[in-house]
């Protein structure tokens, strides 16, 4: 390639913003990447993740080739071509399935370093061999998934785009200004417009800094608070009762439970929100219209998560906010996904034994590899995924690792999860390879184009898995049925159906290569008034819930409180320079900050001695790490907060001191409940 | 009065996301250390409650630039619409400049053994686009303006932790953050 081309590439990283990307090659190297102006989510922007992504597929830290690690975590590495590689993994399949009869000993850990549909190949490679294990569910967010399942049928939100049409809205336990900057574009000027903005959160996050109010909420009390502005609402005939007798389900119940269960003092004395604070916000939340709240991932992050959200769907419903236009209770949609799966959907081989996939907890990873019997799991393929740094209870997810005979990661750098690994497999950035993207959170959808060909002996998922196939054909003839060859632009075309044609307005996938296409329809959440749930209108009473062993009101779940030898909480959120294990360890984001820290009110700081830059040891039963307090009153007095991230050649990992304590739901959605992150009880000491 | 071009920071719009600095260096594909634009953190109560708030801050194409000053070898000029210019070719690498401007703008490349600095863009101005950082923020929290006919009502000079601006009569002005109510639990 010579001269200078534009392609059209899509930022795969599990984030709301899914960007449309334009990416400028020159002589077959990409120069520069921008905002496709295309999308009117975007507006032609990134964010600093995006905008560091030519640093990405240049780093000097990419891993080049295969390599084989003498001894896990002993760096000891030796490059090997692919060959060996593909001979080497082949040969432990073929084994293992010859010992146990069956491939239920391999198991696959992939979720969400890339979203790109075409990496749903490496589920299909699975399969393709036989039945496996499965690490099962997402840590994000499945308790809320599963409340708003309950109460709405699934999960829809409006297009965030129409925010602006919002005349007042509440972001509840949401840090949009890190997470989802787009967005955050879009409050600013629902603000202008006069929207008045709340942010509740048990931190004064980034978005709190910008909104109108913040109310420091008691964390995981966000229920309570729900609950006692419902019976405010309630008490003050602020409902809509015309719009609940029309579409909803067990509204009497709900209003006979808050009126025998709920005041106001409670909430107040639960939530830590003065009792005028909450009958403010209950008054103005009601009579302003429309109001919508944004229900963030932190908040559903408790072992009282998914309660609280669904608490939370209560207010929207009985305010007859759902189904319009700038009212709504905003979580997270996935209505753009109805792709074909191609890549993924492949025949399990003929006589390969067992009966079916089994599926292990991803949320408790560690202790369910350790724990599986008959058959024993003895080999991992982990695929846009780094447990190590970040599942809890880092030291059992290492003693796994530790117990098998084989480990095989395919990633771009050398992460502590890679360095847990026997054999590394060097895997393309978004730049190298097609794919399609959609987000789950705004309705367009963009075509990633390769724009130029893999650094380095770096492959495509899809391609190891085509190329795998036929290394294990040539073994045993038939021991997978993965294609052994195919064009991956082709194979993008083979996602698309006429569902998805309709949807976008598109005659084609190649329609895509002019830019990005936005869903053309169904833009507001329930608009249609058919909720998806058994009854088929919202159900306050929900008896798929008490299926689940839930209430089946949204009543008040008690949080989780700290035990005398661990006292605060430490809340671990999102960090605003990457996503989990990617980007922060760019030199680019190494040059703006490269130092984790753990931010702490000035009187706790007081309480332990504690100055500003002193090194303290966070720690409780299972683990400890050693940070440079940063003394703040940006987070309350009784909790710590820590923000997640990979440093190279840092020792930092606050998963160290994170338990796989479930989230109250997530098993209806997803097939297991979330992680109570945010439920992490340790102590301190200065060291 | 002649044309001088500066940035309008918009700090009650800037969330700190770092976009523009990033954007900068996509742009130019600077190397790992250097920073045309930074982005500073303002202490947290610096406007009473505490807040996270921001300045980004490039190179201030000053009125009376202390580089262009202090520079032995006339590798600094000023356009007539007030940017500041910085000339590789003629840099020696002898850092005056960098001991003499008050921002910490010019960055020295270790590799290259010269100074550079921001040049708003000069280039993509003159070809009607706006700069780098201005088109990349995600939440439009830049801009360019003209500082010699600029007025805003609420807009500033300067921000808490910005330096002196009397020496070098910096172009950049700034918005203010403003602050909203706060439930606190600890006051």
């Amino acid at each position: 390639m010579t001269g200078t081309q534009v392609f059209r590439n899509a930022c795969p990283r599990n984030c709301y913003d899914t960007c449309a990307i334009l990416s400028t090659v020159e002589n077959g190297v990409l120069k520069k990447v921008d905002g496709d102006p295309g999308s009117t989510y975007t507006r032609g922007r990134l964010c600093a993740k995006g905008y560091s992504y030519t640093r990405s597929v240049y780093s000097p830290d990419r891993i080049k080739y295969p390599m084989r690690q003498k001894g896990r975590g002993t760096g000891n590495w030796q490059r090997i071509s692919w060959d060996e590689a593909y001979t080497e993994i082949a040969q432990t399949i073929l084994k293992i399935k010859k010992q146990y009869g069956s491939t239920l000993p391999i198991c696959l850990n992939k979720y969400s370093g890339n979203f790109d549909i075409m990496h749903y190949g490496i589920e299909g490679m699975l399969t393709s061999i036989g039945n496996t294990t499965r690490a099962t569910g997402t840590p994000c967010w499945p308790a809320g998934i599963d409340a708003q399942t309950f109460d709405f049928g699934t999960i829809v939100c409006n297009d965030p785009e129409d925010i602006v049409n919002s005349k007042y809205l509440i972001i509840w336990g949401a840090n949009p200004a890190w997470c989802s900057v787009h967005s955050m574009y879009f409050i600013k000027e629902a603000q202008r417009r006069g929207c008045k903005i709340v942010a509740i959160d048990p931190l004064l996050s980034q978005t709190a800094s910008k909104a109108d109010l913040y109310i420091q909420i008691k964390t995981s009390t966000d229920g309570a608070l729900a609950l006692g502005m419902a019976r405010y609402i309630l008490d003050n005939g602020l409902y809509d009762g015309e719009w609940l007798a029309k579409n909803s389900k067990g509204a009497e119940e709900f209003f006979g439970y808050l009126k025998n269960n709920i005041t106001l003092e409670w909430a107040a004395e639960k939530t830590g929100v003065p009792q005028h604070v909450i009958e403010t916000l209950a008054r103005e939340y009601a009579a302003t219209k429309p109001a919508n709240i944004w229900i963030g991932y932190g908040m559903q992050r408790h072992t009282n998560g998914g309660q609280n959200v669904r608490a939370i769907d209560a207010l929207a419903a009985m305010t007859g906010n759902i189904g319009k236009s700038g009212g709504g209770a905003q979580y997270a949609q996935l209505e753009t996904w109805g792709f074909n799966y191609h890549a993924m959907i492949q025949k399990k081989p003929e006589n390969s034994g067992g009966s079916g996939d089994r599926a292990i907890n991803i949320n408790n990873f560690g202790a369910e590899v350790l724990n599986a019997k008959e058959p024993p799991i003895k080999m991992l393929w982990i695929a846009c995924r780094g447990p190590i740094t970040q599942d809890p209870e880092t030291a059992v997810v290492k003693k796994a690792f530790e117990a098998m005979d084989l480990v095989v990661t395919a990633d771009m750098f050398m992460n502590p999860t890679v360095e847990m690994s026997d054999i590394v497999l060097p895997i393309t950035t978004t730049f190298e390879t097609p794919g399609v993207n959609v987000s789950y959170w705004h309705y367009w959808m963009s075509l990633n184009e390769q724009a130029i060909k893999p650094m380095f002996e770096a492959k495509n998922d899809v391609t190891i898995a085509m190329e795998l196939s036929a290394k294990l054909n040539q073994m045993e003839k038939g021991s997978c049925t993965y294609p052994t060859s195919g064009d991956l632009a082709e194979w993008v075309g083979k996602e698309f159906n006429a569902g998805i044609h309709k949807q976008f307005g598109i005659s084609g996938w190649q329609d895509l290569k002019k830019g990005p296409a936005k869903a053309k329809g169904s833009l507001v959440a329930w608009q249609d008034g058919k909720f998806r749930t058994p009854s088929g209108k919202y159900e306050f009473w929900s008896e798929e819930a008490r299926k689940y062993g839930h209430y089946p009101l949204p009543v008040y779940v008690e949080e989780m409180k700290p035990e005398s030898k661990y006292p605060l909480r430490c809340i671990s959120p999102h960090w605003k320079l990457n996503i989990h294990s990617q980007f922060q360890n760019l030199d680019w984001m190494d040059t703006v900050n490269n130092a984790p820290c753990l931010e702490i009110h000035p009187s706790l700081a007081a309480k332990y001695g504690i100055r500003e830059r002193d090194s303290v040891k966070m720690f409780n039963d299972i683990g400890y790490i050693v940070l440079p307090a940063k003394i703040s009153e940006l987070v309350p007095p009784d909790t710590v907060a820590v923000y997640e991230a990979w440093y190279k050649g840092k020792k930092f990992n606050v998963n160290y001191t994170v338990k796989a304590i479930p989230a109250d739901m997530g098993k209806k959605a997803t097939g297991s409940p979330g992680i109570a992150f945010h439920d992490n009880f340790v102590n301190i000491q200065k060291v | 009065m002649a044309k001088q071009l500066g940035f309008l920071v918009d700090s009650e719009r800037c969330v700190g996301c770092h976009a523009c600095e990033m954007a900068c260096k996509n742009e130019y594909q600077l190397e790992p250390k250097i920073r045309w634009r930074k982005v500073y953190p303002l202490k947290e109560d610096s406007f009473g409650l505490p807040e996270r708030n921001f300045m980004s801050l490039a190179c201030n194409h000053c009125e009376d630039p202390a580089c262009l000053k202090a520079c032995p070898v006339i590798a600094y000029t000023k356009r007539d619409d007030g940017i500041v210019m910085h000339d590789q070719g003629r840099c020696i690498g002898c850092r005056l400049c960098m001991l003499a401007c008050p921002y910490s703008v010019p960055q020295y490349s270790e590799t290259r053994k010269k100074v550079q600095k921001c040049h708003m863009c000069a280039e993509r101005q003159d070809n009607g686009q706006k700069p780098a950082c201005v088109s990349g923020c995600p939440m439009e929290a830049l801009s360019v303006i003209d500082a010699a006919e600029f007025s805003m009502a609420m807009s500033s000079k300067t921000l808490p932790g910005f330096p002196d601006t009397a020496a070098t009569k910096p172009t950049t002005r700034f918005i203010k953050p403003s602050v909203g109510v706060q439930v606190r639990r600890d006051r």
